[in-house]
């Protein structure tokens, strides 16, 4: 099938939206559903993608050798994945991404062949399924599935989970070091603190284009992060050039280090990023020094596991799969990772009793209601893309 | 001499062909990159490979953001950074080359060695050893702070970054300017001051004349690296108040959906680090007919 076709086919079968560039820009560039010639499922216009190919047979046997994963660095505990190779008595091998674009490119090209991938998120998915590179899934594999919260059990993005299943899940929020800065203080200050001048150096912001320009609209008031609106988007460049002069900031993904190391105070920074910064504290200092506030109005997002078309182990995938929906699993990889898995039975309680987080960073757990009411990051059209581009030059050229 | 000149031209062509298929293609390539458009749905940048057909529409934005936006005060730090760190490393490494050219004797090879030795280890791991020291909790921030200088070093700070960079390169000026003083003719200096120059008259009017070729090698050797760095402002500063021109590649090419921008600005840089070495090569040129005469 054409790329072309599979496109047709697309438009013809979901409930979301496929807008081409030329169509956007005569709808003034702003929708929030599409990207340029994409399917994206937002939450108020979810998708069901169509299903190209078949998923594997049921009760078929594991594959013996070697399962080869993509995932990012660090992003699986070397332990989970000894015992997976204890239990099934094969090898893991591992491919690491350190980029979604750069990763689909070596797939599409062939570079990559692996057998299952890790971590991706909804604005990839839309590539994979276009460029035909998923197979559809066979649930009957995977038991652990009804684990998942709810809400992820028919993500927005994969409509019937076909193709996908998530793994971790986090929000955006401000992690601060508590001996220095006062948490009450904090929270009447809001989003405000991120341009408190009294944080001056010692303060940080991703170095993802499209949390931290969502971080200068959520504290002007605007909760909609997928804007295309050309003068929010200028509000939104003024905003962070004023927390440029005000805070200095730095502009980087290490705050899950340095707010431990004590070399940065207070951070915008993903809340598994915070929960995986009180394995970095010096020894002997307590975790009561770490700390996060979780706002009311933040980004909240998952990743998944999903099998290339193209899997030489698609059975091992699939048991790979459920393996790490088994709640103990998941609760050992969380100990080692950070990030939250997207299991009903991880709580914050079931987290602090393990001792797995400590209860200063209980805010930073994100449960089945603040994943649902937080902001997602969709995919933006090229158009729209290249003004959240344009800012993010700006404010980074000093 | 037609036979000779055959063997010359037989023995340059491996390396013509080498420059051929290894510079001047992967060159034209990144012009059709810079000229050409992105792929809607999978935001590669797709190359315009006939000239013809190429669309300037990006090389004005970015060179009117280079004129009068954004992009100005990036070229003009990356320009302060470079040319002071430059000025920092010949301070450094001038003295060093010519002592060990002049008065290292016997020693010079093992004292050269020594210079060279913390070298030998990975750019990244020293770049990564000067964060874990630098850092407010680091062993020479804590040393420092015992004499009362409480001073952030990786706050963001542009000295940080310079000094960076002069940590970095200085060896790669000590070795040419070695090699270049080192094969100077001493015996004018020394007619020099037999005729009554100063020391520091010898120096200024016939050492520094006849190092001058070393000394212009030396520096575009540094500075061409230098101009292209990005990973010591990411591993020292990581603020926007330190961006250079790479950074903004690196950011262009791989985190955004216009890769043509980051091409652009690849070959703006080209075009500056051209006129750059054209000043090397006529001026070196001229040193050479001067010498002759």
């Amino acid at each position: 099938m054409e790329r072309r076709d599979f496109l047709k086919t697309l438009f013809a079968t979901t409930g979301g939206f496929i807008i081409t560039p030329s169509l956007l820009a005569a709808c003034g560039g702003t929708s929030t559903t599409s990207s340029g010639g994409l399917v994206i499922g937002t939450p108020s216009a979810p998708v069901t993608l169509p299903i190209n190919g078949e998923a594997i047979a049921d009760g078929l046997p594991e594959e013996g050798g070697t399962i080869e994963i993509l995932n990012w660095a660090d992003y699986t505990n070397p332990e989970v994945i000894a015992d997976f190779e204890k239990a099934f008595g094969v090898t893991v091998k591992q491919s690491i991404y350190d980029n979604e674009d750069a990763a689909i490119a070596k797939l599409r090209s062939g570079t990559l062949k692996p057998d299952l991938i890790i971590g991706m998120t909804d604005t990839a998915l839309a590539r994979l399924v276009a460029a035909d590179l998923l197979q559809p899934l066979n649930k009957t594999y995977i038991d652990n599935f009804g684990n998942l919260i709810t809400g992820l059990q028919d993500p927005y993005y994969d409509g019937g989970s076909q193709y996908t299943v998530a793994q971790f899940i986090y929000g955006n929020g401000i992690g601060y070091r508590a001996d220095k800065i006062d948490s009450a203080d904090l929270i009447a200050q809001g989003y405000d603190s991120m341009w408190n001048p009294a944080y001056k150096g010692r303060l940080a912001v991703p170095d993802s284009y499209r949390d931290t320009i969502s971080l200068a609209l959520f504290q002007a008031g605007i909760t909609d992060v997928n804007t295309g609106d050309a003068a929010t988007i200028t509000a939104a460049q003024e905003n962070l050039i004023r927390l440029r002069e005000a805070t200095q900031p730095k502009v980087d993904i290490l705050s899950y280090q340095e707010i431990p190391a004590n070399n940065r105070d207070i951070a915008y920074m993903w809340s598994g990023d915070m929960l995986l910064a009180p394995w970095n504290l010096p020894e002997g200092v307590s975790t009561d020094v770490l700390g996060f506030w979780y706002p009311e109005q933040s980004i909240t997002a998952n990743d998944f596991l999903c099998i290339p078309k193209g899997s030489k182990a698609p059975v091992l995938a699939h048991r790979f799969i459920n393996y790490l929906l088994d709640n103990d699993v998941a609760i050992k990889n969380q100990s080692y990772v950070g990030y939250q898995p997207a299991l009903t039975a991880v709580t914050a309680e079931a987290l602090i009793s393990i001792g797995a987080i400590p209860e200063s960073l209980v805010d930073a757990v994100v449960d089945a209601g603040r994943y649902q009411s937080g902001q997602r990051l969709t995919s933006l059209s090229p158009e729209v893309d290249a003004l959240w581009n344009d800012v993010w030059a700006t404010f980074t050229a000093g | 001499m037609r036979q000779n000149t055959r063997i010359w031209t037989g023995l340059a062509a491996p390396g013509a062909a080498w420059l051929l298929i290894f510079f001047a293609v992967p060159f034209y390539a990144v012009a059709c990159i810079a000229f050409g458009t992105i792929d809607p749905i999978f935001r590669d940048a797709v190359p315009q490979w006939n000239p013809l057909q190429w669309d300037f529409a990006q090389a004005q934005d970015v060179l009117t953001s280079a004129v009068n936006g954004p992009l100005r005060g990036v070229f003009v730090r990356t320009f302060v950074f470079v040319f002071s760190a430059m000025a920092m490393c010949f301070l450094i490494g001038f003295p060093i080359a010519y002592f060990l050219a002049r008065h290292a004797g016997k020693r010079r090879l093992l004292l050269l060695t020594l210079i060279i030795m913390p070298f030998w280890v990975n750019y990244l791991m020293r770049m990564l050893s000067w964060v874990n020291l630098l850092s407010p909790s680091g062993l020479f921030s804590r040393f420092m702070s015992n004499f009362g200088v409480n001073y952030n070093w990786l706050d963001g700070s542009p000295i940080t970054v310079v000094l960076g960079l002069v940590y970095g390169y200085v060896p790669f000026l000590i070795l040419p300017l070695y090699a270049t003083l080192e094969r100077l003719d001493w015996r004018l200096v020394e007619a020099a001051r037999d005729l009554g120059a100063t020391s520091m008259q010898a120096f200024r009017m016939v050492t520094v004349p006849m190092a001058k070729a070393g000394v212009a090698a030396a520096a575009i050797l540094i500075a061409l690296p230098m101009f292209g760095d990005y990973y010591t402002n990411d591993l020292l500063s990581r603020s926007p108040k330190t961006e250079m021109l790479g950074n903004q590649i690196d950011y262009y090419i791989n985190n955004s959906s216009q890769p043509q921008r980051g091409a652009i600005l690849v070959l703006m840089l080209s075009v500056l680090l051209l006129i750059a070495l054209s000043w090397y090569l006529r001026s070196t040129a001229k040193i050479g007919k001067e010498q002759v005469r």
